[in-house]
């Protein structure tokens, strides 16, 4: 055989990385001394300082108090249904994210610029307008409701209305991950596939999806962190009766409302593990989306 | 198994990629499709590929007639410029994809894959890099990689899309030589298109240089160089030297000079003179013109003089750096150029039928 291959000249320049521990280093941008401080003092005013204040006040209480607090039944019921909806509503985004950003890439056709842009409504809309406009659709006398009224079916002020607030509201995130990724996906990829042979739904499930899949991963997971936040899109529709359908969000403001600021906190903490866990997760996905991909710089 | 291209043509618009092509690719052999990009080569290659749609025309293979059928059953392995390797796999599952992706009863087993995969790393020497992820790779070891998954699939044809285009000048150098052994190995019908017509001239059995949609000529790689049917051809194939003349009495006179020329309509003819086939002397004599030296560069093994000559273009002549050394010739010299070689076209027919457009003649 042929031996020109034998001793493999190529040795991968991302095996010979350098360290990039040290601090400081030297640089055409001038600079990086102010930048720093200033970035890490917006970050500690914004965001760092109001989250251990957080942390704090809930430390004022007893820990049995606190554990009271947080797995008072209907404060357990709303963590039911604020994660539980959050889930479903993600989970549907998936699906239909994937099916929007697949119909905007894929395919040419007229008032595809306008259906873009309304991917990014929900967004834009502030999202008390978006409550009152479902409610007032869903409602029973709604343009929709009406139409399941006579099935005994009621969407609004029940979770299935949670679930379509928090569908609406999380809408753009899937669509928006994905889209890029799918924009980039080679054509020839495809083509490669199919040459060696592989049917439409092999090149789609063995080809096209997993290169998919971290985008889609990290548009779930972001599209879950902003649903379990959700207040004002969901209140209305959700007619707030406790053990059925009060959302966890609710619950800390109706604390606040009985000027039980320690209480309310407590539950905040809750939620901000969870938003912690959420981001790790995230970033977590990317990070292995990258080295998976070999974008890792 | 051969491949027969019959009247192909395709249009994208307004623009004519294939013009009625006609070709047949013979059994075992190793076919470039040559040309500048936009001559439609890479069009022709994907409609023999199946991934392209020819307008009008057939393809056959072995006589078989495959216009309709789709990339997937045609059984070709294609090779793309940019490898095209799936990045979430590792460099055994590209390669094992073809194999994987068969209907359950004609799926061989993990073993046979296993086995299969292996044999065709060790076939382009990379079995050591089989865990790894196609982003680890270099461009080089990327198209190898390319390459055994297009053989994993055992096709009955290949089809390389400027395999080595996207490579360094050196590692594109050591992989066409690479693949031509492969070649010999294998005798797998085999087409691939490039720009480079020293690549193609290097690798391939036969050489079909096509311009606008058009083949302009078809032969081994010295039948092409040395007697190329059309001045494109002739330009294309290597650096030259254009003379304008006017045709009297069956010669074409540049300046005194004066070369034959074959039969014509016009008195129009164009005289194509390669850089390295001129001698320079410092003393006239028949059929050497005169010039001055403009330019002397150095380019590693060879020496290229650009002249000044009388009422024509900058006249280049190639030199060894032997020949400048001995001849030591100056920037600013009046010399006389004698070319040993010489071709004549003149324009046959006008608006004649557009194969035998150009007619060319012998030499001095």
């Amino acid at each position: 055989m042929v031996d020109c291959f034998a001793n493999p000249p190529y040795i991968t320049p991302a095996l010979l990385k350098e360290s990039t521990l040290a601090f400081k280093q030297h640089s055409v941008l001038p600079g990086f001394n102010l930048a720093l401080g200033y970035t890490l003092l917006y970050l500690s005013v914004i965001v760092l300082i109001p989250l251990a204040a957080l942390i704090l006040k809930s430390t004022q209480m007893p820990v049995a108090q606190f554990w009271h607090t947080i797995s008072d039944p209907r404060v357990v019921a709303s963590y039911q249904l604020t994660f539980g909806a959050s889930l479903i509503a993600a989970l549907l985004n998936l699906f239909g994210g994937l099916l929007i950003a697949w119909v905007l890439v894929r395919y040419q056709f007229f008032g595809k610029r306008f259906i873009d842009a309304m991917v990014d409504l929900p967004f834009a809309l502030p999202t008390a307008v978006a409550g009152i406009s479902l409610a007032t659709i869903y409602a029973p006398n709604g343009w929709v409701g009406q139409l399941f009224a006579p099935f005994d079916i009621k969407i609004a002020f029940t979770r299935i209305g949670v679930v379509i607030a928090l569908t609406f509201v999380t809408l753009p995130f899937v669509v928006r991950t994905v889209q890029p990724v799918l924009e980039d996906l080679e054509k020839e990829l495809e083509e490669a596939a199919a040459s060696l042979g592989a049917t439409r739904w092999q090149v789609f499930g063995k080809v096209i999806l997993p290169t998919l899949l971290p985008a889609l991963l990290t548009g779930f997971a972001l599209a879950f962190a902003r649903a379990i936040g959700e207040y004002g899109s969901v209140i209305f529709i959700a007619g707030n009766m406790p053990f059925v359908s009060e959302i966890t969000p609710l619950m800390i403001i109706s604390k606040l409302e009985q000027y039980d600021y320690v209480g309310a906190t407590a539950i905040a903490v809750v939620m901000l593990a969870v938003s912690f866990a959420l981001l790790l997760v995230i970033n977590g996905l990317q990070w292995w989306a990258a080295k998976r991909l070999g974008r890792r710089k | 198994m051969s491949i027969e291209i019959r009247n192909i043509a395709k249009r994208f618009g307004n623009f004519t990629a294939l013009d009625n092509i006609n070709l047949e690719v013979k059994t075992g052999e190793l076919l470039a499709l040559l040309g500048p990009s936009g001559c439609g080569k890479t069009t022709l290659l994907r409609i023999i590929a199946g991934l392209e749609t020819p307008d009008d025309g057939q393809i056959l293979f072995h006589g078989e007639d495959t216009t309709e059928k789709h990339v997937r059953e045609r059984n070709v392995g294609f090779v793309f410029q940019h490898y095209a390797l799936f990045r979430h796999m590792t460099v055994f599952e590209n390669v094992a994809f073809g194999l994987r992706v068969r209907p359950r009863n004609q799926r061989p087993s993990d073993e046979v894959i296993k086995k299969k995969v292996h044999d065709l790393l060790n076939l382009v020497q990379l079995d050591w890099l089989a865990d790894r992820y196609p982003a680890q790779l270099s461009g080089g070891q990327r198209q190898r990689i390319a390459l055994a998954r297009a053989l994993a699939v055992e096709p009955k044809v290949l089809l390389l899309d400027e395999p080595f285009g996207a490579l360094d000048t050196k590692v594109r150098k050591e992989l066409r030589r690479w693949l031509r052994r492969l070649h010999d190995e294998m005798h797998i019908t085999s087409v691939f298109v490039t720009h480079d017509q020293e690549e193609a001239l290097e690798v391939a059995d036969r050489v079909v240089v096509m311009n606008k949609g058009k083949i302009e000529q078809l032969g081994s790689p010295t039948e092409v160089y040395d007697k190329p049917a059309t001045p494109f051809v002739y330009q294309f194939l290597g650096d030259v030297n254009l003379f304008h003349s006017r045709v009297h009495e069956g010669w074409a006179q540049v300046g005194d000079t004066r070369f034959a020329a074959p039969e014509s309509v016009g008195d129009k003819a164009m005289v194509y003179v390669r850089p390295h086939e001129i001698d320079l002397v410092r003393e006239a004599g028949p059929g050497a013109l005169q010039g001055t030296i403009q330019h002397i560069r150095l380019l590693g093994a060879t020496v290229r003089l650009e002249l000044d000559v009388a009422d024509q273009d900058a006249v280049e002549v190639e030199l060894t750096r032997e020949q400048q050394q001995t001849g030591g010739w100056q920037v600013g010299e009046s010399v006389y150029l004698q070319p040993r070689e010489a071709r004549v076209y003149v324009p046959e027919h006008r608006a004649a039928t557009p194969t035998a457009e150009w007619s060319a003649g012998g030499g001095i």
